[in-house]
């Protein structure tokens, strides 16, 4: 039995203690001074450190939209079974490009956020086929960024076809962190993200190489990063856990990002032959989490970035910043999708839904609405009222509510509203089969000793 | 074809709320539907979805409706304190490290820092010129002080 | 070949569910299924017209909304706070106040 509060704190206990803890009866012993520092026995609780850890928690409350998504084109030169992004073929004679004009607009922004802190993700479609508009963009975010005293992160989000030395080293100078897509390897990354243009695995594996050794030497002009890389499972990745886990030690990468499949955008079309039940991901990432663990106890450094980002909150009562898991939801108020014609959404996938010839989830346009009109858009009230877990009645009551979130598009595209009906959610099925295999791993003393190792300070 | 359930509950016994959220609780697994019966009851009809079992829906039923009423008597007792506790992590500002209290005004903590740094400067100049750390000679033997200064010493 | 439709008709007794909850989920399925509501004595009935097992979807659907009404009841106000702060954070100071 899993208890848990609005501070964070979490305690495991067996089913008789629990009988005794709700009648009231367990007033001694280890287990009561445990439960009593935890805030969960009404008398001896401390509630101002339960305000600050609830607060800690929390802290995302402060602050506007720290992540803005730049989509620089619609266009794209890879034809991935699971695209969620909308896009078009690469040829599209650039009618879904980000102007110049409206990227400096977007930076403007996303400037006016009040989060001290941003970061500006190039996406697209392939972002690489606008790299004027995607170059200028960058230029002008770090002058402007200057210019202003602001701390400004950028990162672009690519599948590496058109890198180019050029571009790499450009990218690099201007500390530009870069994320690619890695599911596992050649056949199956090649059978979900489908090049025509030649080898999509090649291409990524060459350009991981390439970033990873210009990370290896720190220069003094400006900092680099290592390269990221993100897996979205689909059907064909279930029970394949180890083949895909060891490609990433392979590509020498330190973290693995196990993204399930939603059915948003190309891929609600594609579900029956590339979807599968929450139970079947449920399955495969434990698989996943019980491999890398078993490398970890081996010596190697690999972890898991949901894992990770749910433990900062498990262990650490700390707000990793995530988005999709935070009550309520960062649609708008977290985060911003700029579409290549400046109009302005809750979120990426509230884009897609756009792009679908649904504009519920627009909040304006960057050519024409201020900040304060954006963020109070009906749109952005609307996700966080639905996106309250407050008012969720399965969320309210859920063990997992204090580290778990909704995604309001989520619902609406796959059970016609914003609430959502939790009992029969997919994603909340997703979610508490993540958590269900994470708190077990938890209550292990080898296993959660190197967890609680991905996350110390 | 899989069974339709029907469980009666005392809304006596459990607040119609209570009945409402186990019920449903259970929405992945089954279509639910709730009358109202004579006498204070409600009949909870629980279809199993297509694919799914009926075997072990009733039980999880009433293991629900168990938990719901814990729930409800927990958060009745607690609800105004958690509202606090809320409000409180909200408006949560943390607090300035507090400041060590000398029993001193601002001047005279100037002025005593001023005499401070003027002694420390005065010590470092006599330091620094050469002068002996011991100006009083209280460190000297009396050798050192009285001995004849031509090296000889008389013998015993 | 189109799936067949299959109407079947529910009635949502004023003791259980309100009739703002039985209306929020006819609204939820506008578009999945055709739903008429009648005011009848003591509550309100549904015709639910749509593929195979919509009224089970519907029942579903009411029971959500009835339980997210109760819910409200409780807990609106911490939940008006929280969704108020997020969003008076991210939009800043009034224009008044801007520098």
């Amino acid at each position: 039995m899993l208890l848990s509060n609005d501070a964070g704190f979490t305690a495991a206990l067996t089913g008789a203690d629990f009988a005794r803890y709700a009648a009231g009866r367990l007033k001694t012993g280890a287990l009561h001074k445990e439960l009593a520092a935890k805030g969960f026995v009404r008398e001896m609780t401390d509630f101002e450190g339960c305000a600050a850890a609830c607060a800690k928690k929390n802290a995302f409350l402060n602050a506007g939209p720290g992540l803005h998504i730049l989509v620089m084109t619609l266009r794209c030169n890879h034809k991935c079974l699971y695209c969620q992004s909308s896009a078009v073929g690469a040829a599209g004679g650039g009618k879904t490009d980000m102007s110049r004009a409206v990227a400096r607009r977007s930076v403007d922004f996303a400037l006016k956020s009040t989060n001290p802190s941003i970061t500006i993700e190039f996406q697209g479609g392939e972002p690489l086929l606008n790299w004027d508009a995607l170059r200028d963009a960058v230029l002008y975010a770090r002058r402007r960024g200057r210019e202003l005293g602001r701390e400004v992160r950028l990162a672009l989000v690519s599948n590496f076809s058109l890198m180019t030395e050029e571009k790499a080293r450009f990218l690099v100078e201007n500390e530009v962190s870069v994320c690619t897509s890695l599911d596992g390897p050649a056949g199956l990354h090649n059978r979900n993200r489908v090049f025509t243009g030649g080898n999509s695995h090649s291409e990524t594996a060459r350009w991981l190489k390439y970033f990873s050794e210009r990370a290896a030497k720190q220069v003094p002009d400006y900092k680099t990063f290592n390269p990221s890389a993100l897996l979205t499972v689909s059907r064909f990745s279930l029970g394949r856990e180890k083949e895909i886990v060891d490609e990433y030690v392979r590509r020498g990468l330190q973290d693995i990002f196990v993204r399930p499949l939603a059915p948003i955008g190309f891929a609600k079309k594609l579900w029956p032959s590339i979807g599968y039940t929450a139970a079947e991901f449920a399955r495969f990432y434990r698989n996943t989490l019980a491999y890398i663990l078993k490398l970890n106890a081996a010596g190697k450094k690999l972890r898991e970035r949901h894992a990770v980002i749910m433990l900062e909150k498990i262990v650490n009562g700390a707000d990793p910043g995530y988005l999709d898991m935070r009550c309520p939801c960062g649609a708008a108020i977290g985060q911003l999708a700029y579409n290549y014609n400046g109009d302005l959404y809750t979120c990426d996938e509230g884009r897609m839904v756009g792009w679908e010839g649904d504009d519920l989830f627009k909040v304006g346009n960057v050519l024409k609405d201020s900040y304060r009109k954006v963020m109070l858009a009906p749109a952005a009230r609307a996700c966080a009222a639905a996106s309250n877990l407050e008012l969720q009645p399965q969320c309210s009551r859920c063990a997992y509510k204090p580290f778990c979130g909704v995604c309001p598009v989520y619902n609406y595209e796959t059970q016609g509203s914003l609430w959502g009906d939790m009992p029969s959610n997919g994603r909340c099925a997703l979610s508490m089969g993540m958590f269900d295999a994470l708190f077990a791993l938890l209550a292990k003393p080898a296993s959660a000793k190197i967890l609680k190792g991905w996350v110390a300070r | 074809m899989p069974k339709n359930i029907s469980i009666e509950v005392s809304l006596k016994k459990y607040s119609p709320e209570s009945v409402r959220y186990a019920a449903h609780s259970l929405g992945g697994e089954a279509f639910a539907y709730i009358k109202p019966l004579p006498g204070g009851r409600a009949a909870v009809e629980l279809a199993p979805r297509p694919g799914r079992a009926s075997a072990g829906l009733a039980r999880r039923f009433r293991a629900e409706l168990e938990d719901e009423k814990l729930r409800e008597r927990v958060a009745g007792e607690n609800r105004e304190l958690r509202e606090f506790m809320l409000l409180k992590a909200l408006n949560y500002r943390p607090k300035p490290p507090e400041k060590d209290d000398s029993g001193l005004t601002p001047q005279q903590e100037k002025e005593l820092n001023d005499l401070i740094a003027q002694i420390e400067t005065e010590i470092k100049a006599e330091a620094s010129g050469g002068a002996s750390s011991d100006p009083l000679g209280i460190t000297s033997t009396w050798e050192d002080k009285y001995a004849p200064k031509n090296g000889s010493k008389k013998k015993r | 070949m189109k799936p067949l439709k299959k109407t079947e008709t529910v009635f949502f007794s004023r003791e259980i569910y309100s009739e703002e909850a039985v209306s929020l989920a006819a609204a939820v399925f506008d578009g999945r299924a055709e739903v008429s509501l009648s005011k009848s004595k003591g509550g309100v009935t549904a015709r639910v017209s749509g593929p195979e097992n919509s009224a089970g979807e519907f029942c579903n659907e009411a029971l959500n909304q009835q339980c997210r009404l109760d819910l409200g009841r409780i807990n609106s106000r911490i939940a008006s706070l929280i969704s108020t702060k997020a969003l008076l954070s991210a939009a800043g100071d009034k224009p008044s106040a801007r520098k």
